[in-house]
């Protein structure tokens, strides 16, 4: 009996000396990309500290945005890498937290899957509030006001906008601070369903300054279903068209 | 027994606490099911919150494309198809996903829509019991 107990406990420890072991340098990045960037990477660097070869299984990130590559399905003791995660930016903002699951032969339970987070704070360049505005078909076409502010990391001193439709009167009033506008827009006539895009120009960066945009619509609510005529066509189709984008202008 | 049984679990709990959702991300009053979602018929409008190449493949008859990766030039698009009367129902790629949930909240935020809800079971859940 004291020899099986023996040669159990003799076993366990070789096992538990030889067990591969993969050391992350840190599971949780930080990312804060600068204005105008496309992407953030983040490196999650790794080492093999155990006795055997660690396999990776998988790599899956947690979103479409966020794409990885690892350098080799194997480590080896003692060896080193990274797993790159490239989160694309597009035209998201404020803090977004993404996560990469690795799933590795690692025999411990608890690191087999490892959760690697990337946490990136997005600078918003121009606060915008309400992005918004519409009015009814028939309601008086009374101004409505859209506030503007620039992010301390975002510098402009002056905004121009400029409206894709003639029936859009839109205006630029500076705030009570520095780096802060209203924007006044106004329809000339609401009898119609129209909408438009209005461009915001900003004065920084000088050399390639950002545009923003700002939609407004004159809507037609729809009658219930039952007030419909037969054959009448789905809401849809009796919309305006979008409207159409301004076209980059030259710079200001 | 019982006691070192629960052991490996309480430790996994702690050993993950920072890394596991306790609480569910989106309120019950925002989301709705596919049968609500489908009986307010033509009152709804359906917003697609995933990415281009999926949206592509396939999607819910009528839905609009508004994904974060192309926001600035997909919103003017989705927003004269809007109207105060209708509620907007955004949906994603699987459960676990949360594009919908980040669509709902600047459409409430930003574009100061009302009545903006995220799909239940998102894109999965509605071809479930639709196909």
């Amino acid at each position: 009996m004291k020899t099986r107990i023996l040669i159990f406990t003799l076993l366990m420890s070789i096992t538990a000396a030889a067990r591969a072991e993969l050391k992350w340098e840190q599971t949780t990045l930080d990312l804060h990309p600068a204005v105008g960037d496309k992407a953030a990477v983040a490196h999650f660097k790794y080492e093999n500290v155990g006795k055997a070869p660690v396999h990776f299984k998988s790599v899956k990130a947690s979103c479409g945005c966020t794409t990885t590559q690892t350098q080799k399905e194997v480590v080896n003791p003692g060896e080193k890498g990274e797993i790159v995660a490239t989160f694309n930016i597009g035209d998201r903002t404020g803090e977004q937290v993404k996560q990469v699951t690795v799933q590795t032969d690692d025999p411990p339970p608890a690191q087999s899957t490892i959760m690697l987070t990337l946490k990136t704070t997005i600078p918003q360049a121009l606060e915008i509030r309400p992005t918004f505005v519409f009015w009814t078909t028939g309601e008086p076409p009374k101004p409505k006001k859209i506030s503007v502010k620039a992010s301390k990391d975002f510098p402009a001193k002056n905004i121009v906008v400029k409206s894709s439709n003639q029936n859009f009167e839109s205006k630029v009033e500076p705030g009570s601070a520095e780096g802060e506008w209203t924007i006044e827009v106004t329809p000339k006539d609401t009898g119609q369903p129209s909408g438009t895009a209005i461009r915001l120009e900003t004065d920084y960066p000088k050399d390639a300054p950002k545009a923003f945009y700002v939609n407004a619509q004159i809507t037609q609510p729809q009658p219930p279903p039952t007030l419909r005529p037969a054959g009448a066509a789905s809401p849809a189709a009796n919309k305006a068209p979008p409207p159409a984008i301004p076209t980059a202008s030259p710079a200001h | 027994m019982l006691a070192l049984a629960c052991l490996p679990a309480i430790g996994e709990g702690i050993y993950f606490r920072d890394k596991v959702s306790w609480q569910s991300s989106i309120p019950a009053s925002e989301l709705v099911t596919v049968d609500q979602a489908k009986a307010w018929g033509e009152g709804a409008i359906w917003v697609d919150a995933r990415p281009d190449d999926e949206f592509a493949r396939d999607h819910v008859p009528g839905a609009f494309s508004v994904n974060e990766d192309r926001w600035n030039e997909l919103l003017p698009q989705f927003l004269p198809n809007w109207s105060p009367d209708k509620k907007v129902v955004v949906y994603c790629g699987a459960e676990s996903c949360n594009a919908a949930r980040e669509v709902a909240k600047r459409l409430r935020d930003e574009a100061q829509l009302q009545n903006v809800f995220v799909l239940d079971g998102g894109w999965e859940g509605w071809a479930k019991k639709s196909r």
